[in-house]
């Protein structure tokens, strides 16, 4: 598949491991890699070191409330799943013993949107209660701390994020539109 | 006994006592059972919920399916799954077509000839790291016992055990759910039953195919169940050896099932083999590579679509009459 500019920076084999394309229920997880340093980020990740803190909603109503900005890396402070009601039900729900939740982004401009992840947890994004399909899905550079990436080509509008079976009751997450 | 307490135990005993069905197709025997497991609809029903529920693993984000996923026959689309702590996983997730009738069950430990025995490998195992259990093993009653459904659905898979929730009766139901996973019914078993053909170049690549690779890859479940070798043992997976001992055994791994290997890749034993015919060249067989495309076109015909999509698999969406 084609990367963006900013991943064609990246080491071509570290390239070549972070995506496939494949439908969004084979979202992939992978063992991190053992680091020694902190790798390099490309350019629409480089806020993934300094996230902002944001309280994620049990509810599609409350998801309103929980606004990601794209580009912006969050540290989202997620509720025991039992506590969520998802609009749409995850097609891998977690334990009762697992945390998730929701918020919501906005897409001003169409074009292939990433969700990066910290761990991994099941993602959806859902327009008109419907979860879209992903487009291709993979790992963050190895050393990057990004556990999970998942691509949507996506249309203006606004769309909930479903995040579900997150082992810690927080995790890190951007939302960003790949140039 | 209140009328109403005495009515919900006779609806009890009736909804333990229904008989399980086996749904074949002619000429198919049922898959053997354990005496000490038989199957009933409601412990299938229950192997079934649990099969899909994280509150199997440690942290509550992995359950059984999330590696064995129907759409890929029950296997998974990675080379290998790290366990629910990040461990790396060592081996390629094995589909579960027919698993009841697949003894011995895994790769390479021919001690594994129960579902029973090997579900409790994911659960509690160490090497590596999988659901991580291990330890927690009370945290399945607490779990699956908070919950007013569960507690139902174990005493009526579980009579005689009085409906007790623990390590035993979570993998017996299980096992009974996974032996009913059965997929007998794709082009190719359809062509050999003379029911309807195969294009022209499955047949061609079934010529091939009993030519050189049905001596292993044949039967039922197109394979012998035992143990070859390709390539040099590796250190982070010896194969067979590690269970036996016998230096024989180095590098020995057990002929993986084809039913619906066209879905269940990356493939080898390590998932190292990212295409089908990269799979078929390293079993170092004199194959040319025109032969490669019509027995490509044979493997897809062993992809059971109704298996696939059967809803009876799939993520049950209500249990005790309520959505889950």
């Amino acid at each position: 598949m084609p990367f963006s500019a900013p991943f064609q920076r990246l080491a071509p084999a570290a390239i070549a491991a972070l995506l496939c394309t494949a439908p969004a229920a084979a979202q992939m997880d992978h063992a991190p890699a053992q680091c020694v340093a902190p790798a390099d980020l490309p350019a629409p990740m480089a806020s993934w070191r300094n996230p902002v803190a944001l309280k994620a909603a049990a509810d599609g109503k409350g998801a309103a409330r929980a606004m990601l900005t794209p580009g912006r890396t969050v540290s989202l402070a997620l509720l025991p799943t039992p506590k969520v009601a998802y609009p749409v039900r995850p097609a891998k729900p977690g334990g009762s013993v697992s945390h998730g939740g929701l918020a919501s982004f906005t897409v001003k401009e169409a074009g292939t949107w990433r969700v990066a992840l910290g761990s991994g947890a099941w993602v959806d994004v859902i327009s008109d209660g419907q979860a879209a399909t992903s487009t291709a899905h993979g790992h963050g550079p190895d050393c990057s701390g990004i556990r999970k990436m998942v691509d949507y080509d996506l249309k203006p509008g606004r769309y909930t994020l479903q995040i579900a079976a997150n082992g810690e009751d927080s995790l890190t997450l951007l939302v960003t539109r790949l140039p | 006994m209140k009328p109403l307490l005495l009515a919900a135990a006779l609806l009890m005993l009736v909804a333990a006592g229904k008989p399980w069905r086996w749904d074949l197709p002619a000429g198919v025997d049922a898959p053997p059972v354990p005496a000490d497991n038989p199957m009933s609809a409601a412990k299938v029903e229950l192997g079934r919920r649990l099969f899909y529920d994280a509150d199997l693993s440690a942290d509550g984000t992995m359950a059984c399916a999330a590696c064995h996923e129907q759409k890929r026959g029950f296997a998974d689309g990675n080379a290998t799954r790290p366990g629910v702590h990040g461990d790396p996983g060592r081996r390629n997730v094995p589909g579960l077509a027919n698993v009841g009738w697949l003894s011995p069950l895994t790769a390479a430990d021919p001690s594994l000839t129960r579902l029973e025995d090997q579900a409790l490998v994911p659960l509690l195992g160490t090497q590596p790291v999988e659901m991580g259990m291990t330890g927690r093993e009370t945290e399945l009653p607490r779990r699956l016992g908070a919950d007013a459904c569960y507690r139902t659905m174990f005493a009526r898979a579980f009579p005689a055990e009085k409906g007790r929730i623990d390590t035993r009766t979570v993998t017996a139901a299980l096992a009974a759910f996974q032996r009913t996973l059965i997929a007998r019914d794709n082009p190719y078993d359809r062509f050999r039953r003379a029911e309807a053909s195969i294009p022209a170049a499955a047949q061609q690549g079934l010529r091939l195919f009993d030519r050189h690779c049905a001596a292993c890859h044949g039967g039922q479940d197109i394979t012998d169940l035992r143990y070859h070798g390709f390539e040099p043992a590796e250190a982070r997976d010896p194969g067979l050896i590690e269970k036996t001992g016998r230096a024989a055994d180095a590098g020995l791994f057990r002929t993986a099932s084809l039913r619906n290997v066209a879905v269940t890749g990356p493939w080898w034993h390590d998932g190292s083999a990212r295409s089908m015919t990269d799979a078929i060249r390293r079993h170092r067989l004199p194959i040319s590579e025109d032969a490669m495309p019509p027995i490509a076109a044979l493997l897809e015909q062993f992809t059971d679509v109704i298996f696939l999509t059967d809803p009876r698999f799939a993520m049950p969406d209500h249990a005790c009459g309520k959505r889950l």
